[in-house]
């Protein structure tokens, strides 16, 4: 347990963004060792990795992988999920600055094990200087030959990989609202399962679409390298291999670290360099979209999937965020409200009326104007929109609310009574003044 | 029922906008080559638009909107509706340099508002303002995710990082001396990041056929 750096072995060496160092140091080794092999026998590795998913729900990605139709006549597509826009995450910025050969080369064994005709990366369009360095390791790699027509020599393995960049918008990375906009849409979600197919049947252009995250393309690269039994020695039962945290907030060393599965949570608070400005009061492990934890639980969780959902929070996308003692969690949850009003994509009624309401309350709450049972209409709100929204933006909005009030209920009901913050003046974040927030409203 | 937002005469058709094509020959060798990355035409109406933005100087136009539209076969309301919903294309003319103040979960805690407090100050604008002299649009935005960094300032296709109240205004000096860092510039990378073969040229590529089919090298 503790540091394993397994995709971030190479992230530091000089130039590993350059095709001819990415192979000094092993790479394409893995893409070179599936084209020996059945497609199905690289399916099959990947289930034995027990690898799943990186993006934030952690579905096992043989499974997916093994959704794709094996027999048909349809062009198959291979996409990236590049949008990372969850609050607290900064794993897949990474990867792609120093590692972009790895997704690459992740996204070709994809592209031969499912037979792909083409594949998309979807990076958010703030991130230019890392989409850069993607563009360039897929430059180089047709020049080497593996990408194009009869890549490695493989006749009839043909695959194209293209860059497709967002325009702003956290809902894009909600897989059905990515397709939607890689098909030149508003980023909004499809219809899902059971109401539709499952994507791997029939996602982007009525055909089988396979969309993991950057993490899981490098992921899945390094076990082709090492072997799925190999990787499966890392980690927990059901939590396997290693994970990336973006460690965020109140620590000495805020960074990306790779711990392997099943790490108690403190020791990546220490690794970070501990907590700074204060003593530890709570932690939000898995970015914005989980339910915070209190100081007092930490020593509890560990960090992998199971221990995490045990201890009331979920891994999420590794958006670790560490507060101190002179945060203010209504305020924070207030900021965190402001969010998913501003990013709810106004197709569902639960969605898009609940986050405005979630807001609105918090907002009167944190100006000195709560009223008794304030908290409890807030729970009343969100239990109206968990479950009953059109895609999980809905209730990734409503889950810290309620995870907040559960873990930190005396701090909501001293702003009610007191009409002031429990913690005093000094507090982050601060109450704002002359900033309206209501201004980013305003469409741009 | 009558809006009010847009007063009387809302539900009169609205003028057909101006018909003007101010896309460039190399625009259009952009466009088309984005547009045989995917089996349908429509799939090109994002990089269209961020096409778009950068040949109509940093901003969309009604008559952008109905170039991409006239370009990629789509109805004026369809790409109205693409263009309005992306945060990253603007619909107003924005200052030469834009500054985006991440004020979301961390930077928010680490002091994010009083950069942003700084900048109104310093500026003498408020949220969603620009200046007198065009230089500057002060925006705050969501999460630009590199918390780490807090806080984070994005100003065109840069993210400026570890900015606090008190270093602010030596990137405003910074920003005064160049013009590294507009609206069309970030366009453009934007752009030239679809293009295959673009790091290797450092500029559009007419040559992805030839890549896909390994003739380049
Ligand atoms: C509102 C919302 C936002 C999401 N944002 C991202 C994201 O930025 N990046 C990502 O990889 N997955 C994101 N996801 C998860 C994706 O829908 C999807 O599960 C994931 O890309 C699948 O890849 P994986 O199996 O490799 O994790 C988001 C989900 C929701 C509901
Ligand atoms: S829950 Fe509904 S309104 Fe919210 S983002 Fe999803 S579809 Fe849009
Ligand atoms: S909170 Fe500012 S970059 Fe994430």
């Amino acid at each position: 347990m503790g540091i394993r750096n397994l995709l971030f072995e190479h992230r530091d060496v000089e130039n590993i963004q350059d095709i001819a160092v990415y192979e000094k140091h092993g790479g394409y080794r893995g893409l070179k060792k599936a084209v020996k092999m059945e497609r199905s026998a690289v399916i099959e590795e990947i289930k034995t990795s027990g690898l799943r998913g990186r993006g934030g729900a952690g579905f096992p990605t043989g499974i997916k992988w093994s959704g794709i139709p094996q027999n048909d006549d349809k062009p198959h597509y291979i996409i990236c999920n590049a949008d990372e826009g969850e609050p607290g995450t900064y794993k897949d910025r990474e990867l792609m600055l120093k590692l972009p050969h790895l997704l690459v080369e992740g996204m070709i064994i994809a592209g031969y094990a499912l037979r792909g005709t083409a594949g998309y990366i979807y990076i958010r369009g703030e991130y230019v200087e890392p989409a850069w360095q993607v563009r360039k390791a897929i430059d180089q790699a047709y020049r080497a030959g593996y990408l194009g027509k009869n890549i490695l020599g493989v006749k009839g393995f043909n695959f194209d990989l293209y860059i497709h960049m967002g325009a702003g918008s956290y809902e894009c990375g909600e897989e059905s609202a990515l397709m939607s906009s890689l098909m030149g849409e508003r980023g909004q979600p499809r219809l899902k399962f059971p109401h539709a197919p499952y994507p791997t049947v029939e996602g982007v252009w009525k055909s089988p679409t396979l969309i993991n995250n950057v993490e899981t393309f490098c992921a899945a690269a390094k076990i082709l390298d090492m072997g799925g039994a190999e990787y499966a020695r890392l980690g927990t039962e059901r939590s396997k291999g290693t994970k990336i945290f973006s460690v965020s907030g109140h620590v000495a060393r805020p960074a990306n670290y790779e711990v392997e599965m099943g790490t108690p949570l403190m020791e990546l608070i220490e690794a970070a360099g501990g907590v700074v400005g204060g003593a530890l009061k709570a932690v939000i492990p898995g970015g914005s979209s989980v339910q915070i934890v209190r100081a007092e639980d930490c020593p509890r969780v560990n960090l992998d999937y199971e221990s995490c959902q045990q201890n009331g929070t979920l891994l999420g996308s590794g958006g670790f965020m560490v507060f101190n003692d002179r945060t203010d969690i209504v305020l924070l949850m207030k900021r965190t409200a402001e969010f998913y009003m501003h990013e709810s994509c106004g197709k569902c009624t639960p969605c898009r009326e609940g986050t405005r309401w979630i807001y609105k309350i918090l907002d009167r709450i944190t100006s000195g104007g709560g009223q008794p049972g304030d908290v409890e209409l807030l729970l009343d709100i969100c239990s109206q929109i968990d479950g009953r929204s059109y895609c999980g933006l809905g209730d990734a909005a409503a889950w810290p609310i309620v995870g907040a009030i559960k873990a930190f209920r005396e701090e909501f009901d001293y702003w009610i009574a007191h009409k002031r913050s429990p913690v005093g003046p000094g507090h982050v974040p601060p109450t704002p003044e002359v900033v309206n927030p209501l201004l980013t409203l305003v469409p741009a | 029922m009558a809006t009010t937002e847009n007063g009387p005469g809302a539900l009169e058709p609205r003028p057909a906008p101006p018909k003007e094509q101010r896309f460039s020959l190399n625009a259009i060798q952009e466009l088309e080559e984005i547009a045989s990355h995917y089996p349908e035409r429509k799939a090109a109406c994002l990089p269209a638009l961020w096409i778009a933005q950068r040949e109509y100087g940093g901003y969309l136009t009604p008559a952008a909107i109905q170039e991409v539209a006239d370009r990629l076969g789509m109805s004026y309301a369809e790409v109205e509706g693409v263009a309005t919903f992306y945060t990253m294309y603007n619909l107003r003319p924005r200052g030469r340099h834009h500054l985006e103040v991440c004020t979301c979960l961390t930077c928010a805690v680490m002091g994010a508002y009083d950069v942003v407090h700084e900048l109104e100050r310093a500026l003498g604008i408020e949220v969603g303002g620009t200046t007198r002299d065009g230089e500057f649009t002060l925006s705050e935005v969501e999460c630009l995710d590199y918390c780490g960094a807090a806080t984070v300032v994005q100003v065109g296709d840069r993210y400026f990082t570890h900015v606090t109240a008190d270093n602010v205004l030596n990137l405003i000096e910074e920003l005064r001396q160049s013009e590294e860092y507009t609206p069309v510039k970030l366009a453009d990378a934007i752009v030239k990041l679809h293009l295959p073969g673009s790091s290797q040229t450092g500029g559009g590529s007419r040559t992805g056929e030839q890549i896909r089919n390994n003739e380049l090298y």
